[in-house]
C-alpha cells in the first residue's frame, strides 16, 4: 500500500498470487471477536488456578506451608516446586535458543531459592478464580532473604551475590574453577584492532547503556491443561510454537512427548516472548492432583514481573576510519542481562554487531550476566537492537567528525555478497546496498526540515532462519485444497501459506484454506520465530503442493492410460500433452471425486529441514522534533526500508516492518524496566511501562525492497525481526541532528533529553 | 569457532577429515568430551561458507567447516 | 458469597447474569455470558482491549463493575456486525490488513465505530487521539488509522459496499 513503486523496481518476475493482498483466511473471525485466544478457552469442569510469587529479589525458601490453603472449601490442589520430578541437567534448543530444562522447571516453580521478585513459588487450583486467589494468599512461605544484584557491572564485581553455584563461565580458557554470574562469553573478530585504531585518522569512543524492556504482547499468558488418569494429557494454549510447549513440558515432567497433545489457540502477540513455557507444567501438575482440567492465566502485572524481558546492556564501542571514510577498525564489547538463568542473546549480539560493514580489524565480545531479574527471553531480533544502537550511533558520530554524509559513509563501507561476516562466513545474496540506494532515492531523505527538527538514519540486519517444518497439502473431495501446518500464525502467515500453495497449484486463492494443526495431528515444526515461518514452512508448503500436482498428474495418466510424462499440470488442470490423447484435460474439481476410486485420497506431506535462508537488512530514516522546553521528542516522519527477498502478502510484510519500527521507537523513547532500591519492579503495568500509542506516531512508510532469495521457490528471506534493529539509533541520531546532543542511554525520555539540553540544570 | 574454541578445544583450528557433520561431532567429542551433548542445541555449522542444516551431507569435497553459535530468534 | 443478579440489554437482546460483587463487566461478559470477543490485556484501563459501549458511552469494561450494568444497554464486538454483514470498520480492517495477531482488534473496532458514530469525518489526528487509549503492539497503528479513515469515507458516501458476510 505504501510503496508499490519500489516493489516493482526490484520484482524479478510476475506471479499470479505472490505479491497480492487478499483477505486473510482467519480475518473474519478476528474482526468479529469469534477467534479463540489463549485466555478465551474453557474446558467443562475446569478449575481456576492462581500462582504465589516471591516478594523478594533473592531469597532461600525455608518452608512453604500450604495447609490453610488446602483446607479452604473449593480448593482442589496445591503445587510447589517439589512436585516436579527430579531432573538431570539437559540443554535443549526450542527455537529461541538453548535452555537447560532444570532452569526451565525452576523458573515455572522455584525450588530452594527464588531468584527475582515475581518468581513463582506455589500454585493452587480451585472451583472459582476468587477462591483460587484467596487460597494463594493463605500459602505461607518463609524466606531467608539474600543479598541481591541487579546491575551488570555490579553482578560481575568481585564478591557480588552469586545466583547459581553451578554456573561457570562458558567460552573462556582455561575453564574457570569458580562459579560466576557471567554465564557465557563470546568473542569473534580478527586482525590488529589496536594497531588499526592507533593509525586511524578519526576515532570515536562511546559507552551506551539501557535497562531491560518487555516484548509487550497484549495477550497475557494463559493455558488450560487436562492430565488424564491414563497419563495422557491435553494442553490448550497460545504460543509461538506448540511443539516447543510439548517438548519442554514433557521434559520437565519426564513424560513421553506422544502423551501430550498441545492445541494451538490463536496467539495475541509474542515477539519471541512466547517461545518458552511458564504455566503449562504447573497447570499439568494441578490437573493431575485434582483430576480436573485446570486453567492458569497471568495478570498484566505477572507478565511484567515474571516473563522474559529483553536484556538491558552496557556496550563499549571504539571505531576508527581513514580520512576518506574507510572504516579500519571496530572494537565492541557488551554485557547483556540474562536475568535469573543463563540466556543466549550474546551470540546473536556478536553476530549482529558490525557485520554490515567491511572492516578489516574487528573484535566483538559479548558477555551474558546473571542477575536478580526475570529470566531474559527472546525479543524480536534477540540481542541485535542493543548492540546496533551503540554501533550505529558511533558510526553516525564518526560521519560527523569526518564531515561525510552518514548515508554515503554507510554506502562506502557496506558489506556485499561474498564479504566475510564477523564469524568469517561470507554473506550470501544480501540486499543491504539496495536498501541504502533506496534510501538515497526516497523523497524523505532530501525533504526539508522544520525548526527544532532533525533527521537521523541507521541500518541493521538479522540473520533469519530456516529449520524443520511439516506441512500437509490435501485435496478435498470437491477439488479445493487444505494446507495444514504446525506453525502458529502470529501475523497473517496463514494467508502467506495459502498464497504460496495457490501459486504453486495454479488455483484461485480462495480454493486453498490453511489451518494450524495440534501436535498430534501433524509432524514436528519449529517455533514461529527467527523470521523463519514464511521461509521454512513456506518451502514445505511448496514442496507438498508440488507433490500433489505430481500425484494428480500420474493419476490422470493412469486414468487416460498414457505415459506419466505425457501429462502436465497447467493452472489447476491436468493436460495430456503427447500421444493420441493429446489435448485431453481434466480439472482438479473433476478428478477430485474420482481419486477415491483410484489408489486412494491425495494428501502429501513435506517434512523438511529448510536450508538456504538469507539475512534481512533494513535502513530507517527518522525525523524528530524536539521540544526544548520539555525535552519531549516527537517523531514527525519515519521511513523504514527493508530487503525482504519477496513479499508474499505485502500488507503483512509492511505491517511487520511498521510494527517492528514502532516497537523500536518505543524502546528508544519511553520503554524501560524501572527497579527500586529494594530490587522490586516499580512499573509493572501499561500506565508506567509506556508503549507507543497511535497519537505518538506518524504514518510509518514501509518501503519493501525485493532482492529475491535464490534458495526459496518464491524468493522469501524473512521479515519480522529486522525492523526492530535500526530504530534505536535512527531516533538517537535524529535527536542529535535536531539538538547537537548525543544521548547514549535509553530510553531518551523527556527528562533525559531535557537534562542534555540544559546541563546547567 | 567462538565460544566453543575456548570452552572445549583450547584452539580455534583443527585438522580433521570427517565424512559428515555427525562424524565431525563425534570426533570433536572425542577431543573434548561433552561437545556432542551441546552440539545440537547450541551449534551451527557452515560448510565452505554456507550454513549447513543437514548433518548427514557428505563432506568428502568440503575443505572448511566453521563452528558457530546457533542463533534462534524471536 | 452471595451473587448479584443483573439484567441488561446485550447487543440488542435481553441478557441476565449472576456476578460476584467484585466482578468487572469484562469478567461477566467473558465468564458468565461466554462472550470472549472483548479481551483483557491489562485489567487496569490502560490497553483498551476490553472496550465496549455501555449506554452509548465507550468504556473499558475492565473498569466497570458488572453490577453497574444493571438495566443498561451494552454493545460488544460481537454486536458490531449487523444483519450478518460486517460493519464497514470491520471490512476495512480486513482490506487494509490492519490486524496482525488480532488480539487488540475487537477493542479497536468498537472504539473506531464509536468515533465514527459521532464524528463521520475525523482527521487523521482526531483518529489517532481517539484511539490513543487502545494499545496495539503489532501494527504500529499505520494500517489501523488508514482502515478507520477509509471506513469513515465509505460510511459518508453510504456506498452499497461489497461487504463480507460475518
Ligand atoms: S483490559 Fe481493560 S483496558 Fe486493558
Ligand atoms: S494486532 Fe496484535 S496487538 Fe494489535
Amino acid at each position: 500500500m505504501n510503496a508499490p513503486e519500489t516493489m516493482k523496481q526490484f520484482r524479478p518476475k510476475e506471479f499470479r498470487h505472490v505479491g497480492t493482498r487478499p483477505v486473510r483466511p482467519d480475518g473474519v473471525d478476528k474482526v468479529t471477536g469469534r477467534a479463540l485466544y489463549g485466555p478465551d478457552f474453557k474446558a467443562p469442569g475446569m478449575l481456576w488456578g492462581a500462582i504465589v510469587r516471591s516478594p523478594h529479589p533473592h531469597a532461600r525458601i525455608v518452608s512453604i506451608d500450604t495447609k490453610k490453603a488446602e483446607s479452604l472449601p473449593g480448593v482442589k490442589a496445591v503445587a510447589t516446586g517439589k512436585d516436579f520430578p527430579t531432573l538431570q541437567s539437559l540443554v535443549m534448543h526450542v527455537g529461541e535458543g538453548a535452555s537447560d530444562i532444570v532452569h526451565v522447571a525452576r523458573n515455572c516453580l522455584a525450588l530452594d531459592k527464588v531468584l527475582y521478585e515475581g518468581h513463582a513459588v506455589a500454585a493452587v487450583a480451585a472451583t472459582t478464580p476468587e477462591i483460587a486467589r484467596e487460597a494463594a494468599g493463605l500459602i505461607a512461605v518463609e524466606y531467608e532473604e539474600l543479598p541481591f544484584v541487579l546491575g551488570l557491572e555490579e553482578a560481575l564485581a568481585e564478591g557480588a551475590p552469586l545466583l547459581h553455584d553451578d554456573v561457570f563461565t562458558k567460552g573462556v580458557d582455561p575453564k574457570p574453577d569458580k562459579p560466576s554470574n557471567a554465564s557465557m562469553r563470546v568473542e569473534m573478530g580478527g586482525g590488529d584492532v589496536e594497531g588499526a585504531l592507533a593509525g586511524a585518522a578519526v576515532t570515536v569512543t562511546g559507552r551506551y547503556t539501557m535497562e531491560p524492556v518487555h516484548q509487550g504482547y497484549i495477550e497475557p499468558h494463559a493455558c488450560v491443561a487436562s492430565w488424564g488418569g491414563d497419563g495422557q494429557a491435553q494442553i490448550w494454549c497460545s504460543s509461538q510454537g506448540h511443539f516447543a510447549v510439548r517438548s519442554l513440558t514433557a521434559s520437565v515432567l519426564a513424560l513421553p512427548q506422544a502423551d501430550i497433545r498441545v492445541m494451538p489457540l490463536e496467539i495475541g502477540g509474542g515477539f519471541g516472548g512466547k517461545t518458552t513455557i511458564y504455566l503449562e507444567p504447573v497447570a499439568m501438575i494441578l490437573s493431575k492432583k485434582s483430576g480436573r482440567p485446570v486453567r492458569l492465566a497471568m495478570t498484566r502485572e505477572e507478565v511484567f514481573r515474571a516473563t522474559g524481558p529483553a536484556p538491558g546492556a552496557v556496550i563499549d564501542v571504539r571505531i576508527g576510519a581513514d580520512a576518506d571514510g574507510t572504516l579500519v577498525a571496530a572494537d565492541v564489547e557488551f554485557k547483556y542481562h540474562s536475568g535469573a538463568y543463563p540466556a543466549v542473546d550474546a551470540g546473536a549480539g556478536v553476530a549482529s554487531a558490525i557485520g554490515h560493514y567491511k572492516i578489516a580489524n574487528t573484535r566483538v565480545v559479548g558477555t551474558e550476566v546473571l542477575c536478580n531479574r526475570p529470566a531474559a527471553k527472546a525479543y524480536r531480533a534477540p540481542g541485535a537492537p542493543q548492540v546496533n544502537f551503540a554501533v550505529e550511533s558511533a558510526v553516525d558520530e564518526l560521519a560527523g567528525k569526518l564531515g561525510i554524509d552518514p548515508l554515503e559513509l554507510r554506502l562506502k563501507n557496506a558489506a556485499v555478497e561474498g564479504d566475510p561476516q564477523t564469524s568469517g562466513v561470507p554473506w550470501g545474496r544480501i540486499g543491504w546496498v539496495e536498501c541504502l540506494e533506496a534510501a538515497k532515492a526516497h523523497p524523505h531523505w532530501s525533504a526539508p526540515l522544520g525548526p527544532n527538527q532533525g533527521r537521523g538514519l541507521a541500518g541493521g540486519y538479522w540473520g533469519n532462519y530456516g529449520g524443520p517444518s511439516t506441512v500437509v497439502v490435501s485435496l478435498t473431495e470437491d477439488g479445493t485444497f487444505t494446507v495444514t501446518t504446525g506453525s502458529p500464525d502470529i501475523g497473517g502467515s496463514r494467508a502467506a501459506m495459502a498464497i504460496m500453495a495457490a501459486e504453486t497449484l495454479g488455483v484461485p486463492y480462495e480454493q486453498v484454506r490453511c489451518v494450524i494443526a495440534d501436535t498430534s495431528s501433524i509432524g514436528f515444526s519449529m517455533v514461529t520465530g527467527g523470521s523463519r515461518t514464511t521461509f521454512a514452512t513456506g518451502k514445505a508448503v511448496v514442496e507438498a503442493a508440488r507433490e500433489v500436482k505430481q500425484v494428480l498428474c500420474s493419476r490422470a495418466a493412469k486414468m487416460w492410460n498414457v505415459a506419466e510424462d505425457a501429462v502436465e499440470w497447467q493452472d489447476g488442470e491436468m493436460v495430456c500433452t503427447a500421444g493420441e490423447k493429446e489435448g485431453t484435460r481434466i480439472t482438479v474439481a473433476q478428478i477430485a471425486p474420482r481419486v477415491a476410486f483410484m489408489s486412494g485420497p491425495v494428501s502429501c506431506v513435506a517434512g523438511i529441514n529448510a536450508a538456504g535462508w538469507l539475512p534481512g537488512f533494513g535502513l530507517h530514516i527518522c525525523d524528530t522534533e524536539v521540544d526544548t522546553e520539555t525535552g519531549h521528542v516527537k517523531i514527525v516522519r519515519y521511513t523504514a526500508i527493508q530487503d525482504v527477498g519477496t513479499a508474499i502478502h505485502p500488507d503483512y510484510v509492511e505491517g511487520q516492518i511498521q510494527g517492528g519500527a514502532v516497537q523500536g521507537i518505543g524502546w528508544a523513547l519511553n520503554e524501560t524496566y524501572i527497579y527500586g532500591e529494594n530490587g522490586k519492579l516499580d512499573n509493572p503495568g501499561f500506565l508506567d511501562y509506556r508503549m507507543p500509542v497511535a497519537s505518538d506516531l506518524p504514518m510509518i512508510d514501509a518501503v519493501v525492497v525485493e532482492v529475491p532469495n535464490p534458495d526459496h521457490p518464491y524468493g522469501v528471506k524473512g521479515v519480522g525481526e529486522v525492523p526492530i534493529v535500526p530504530p534505536l539509533a535512527a531516533v538517537a541520531n535524529a535527536i542529535h541532528a535536531a539538538t547537537g546532543k548525543r544521548l547514549n542511554s535509553l530510553p531518551m525520555s523527556p527528562d533525559r533529553v531535557y537534562a542534555a539540553l540544559h546541563p546547567e540544570g | 569457532m567462538p565460544p566453543f574454541d575456548k570452552e572445549f578445544f583450547a584452539t580455534d583450528r583443527l585438522d580433521l577429515a570427517p565424512h559428515n557433520l555427525f562424524d565431525l561431532v563425534d570426533r570433536l567429542d572425542g577431543l573434548a568430551p561433552g561437545f556432542a551433548a551441546i552440539a545440537q542445541p547450541r551449534v551451527h555449522f557452515a560448510v565452505d561458507g554456507v550454513l549447513e542444516a543437514d548433518w548427514s551431507r557428505d563432506l568428502a569435497t568440503a575443505s572448511e567447516v566453521i563452528v558457530l553459535p546457533r542463533v534462534g530468534g524471536g | 458469597m452471595s451473587k448479584i443478579h443483573v439484567s441488561t440489554t446485550l447487543n440488542g437482546d435481553a441478557a441476565e447474569f449472576l456476578c460476584d460483587p467484585s466482578a468487572s463487566l469484562l469478567d461477566a461478559l467473558r465468564d458468565e455470558l461466554g462472550l470472549t470477543g472483548s479481551k483483557e490485556g491489562c485489567g487496569s484501563g490502560d490497553c483498551g482491549a476490553c472496550t465496549v459501549v455501555l449506554d452509548g458511552e465507550m468504556v473499558c469494561s475492565c473498569l466497570v463493575f458488572a453490577a453497574e450494568a444493571e438495566g443498561g444497554t451494552i454493545q460488544t464486538i460481537e454486536g458490531v456486525a449487523e444483519s450478518a454483514v460486517l460493519h464497514p470498520v470491520q471490512q476495512k480492517f480486513l482490506e487494509h490488513g490492519a490486524l496482525q495477531c488480532g488480539f487488540c482488534t475487537p477493542g479497536f473496532i468498537v472504539a473506531a465505530k464509536a468515533l465514527l458514530d459521532r464524528n463521520p469525518d475525523p482527521t487523521e489526528t482526531e483518529v489517532r487521539y481517539w484511539l490513543a487509549g487502545n494499545l496495539c503492539r503489532c501494527t504500529g497503528y499505520d494500517k489501523i488509522v488508514r482502515a478507520v479513515m477509509d471506513a469513515a469515507a465509505e460510511l459518508r458516501q453510504d456506498r452499497p459496499s461489497e461487504r463480507t458476510p460475518a
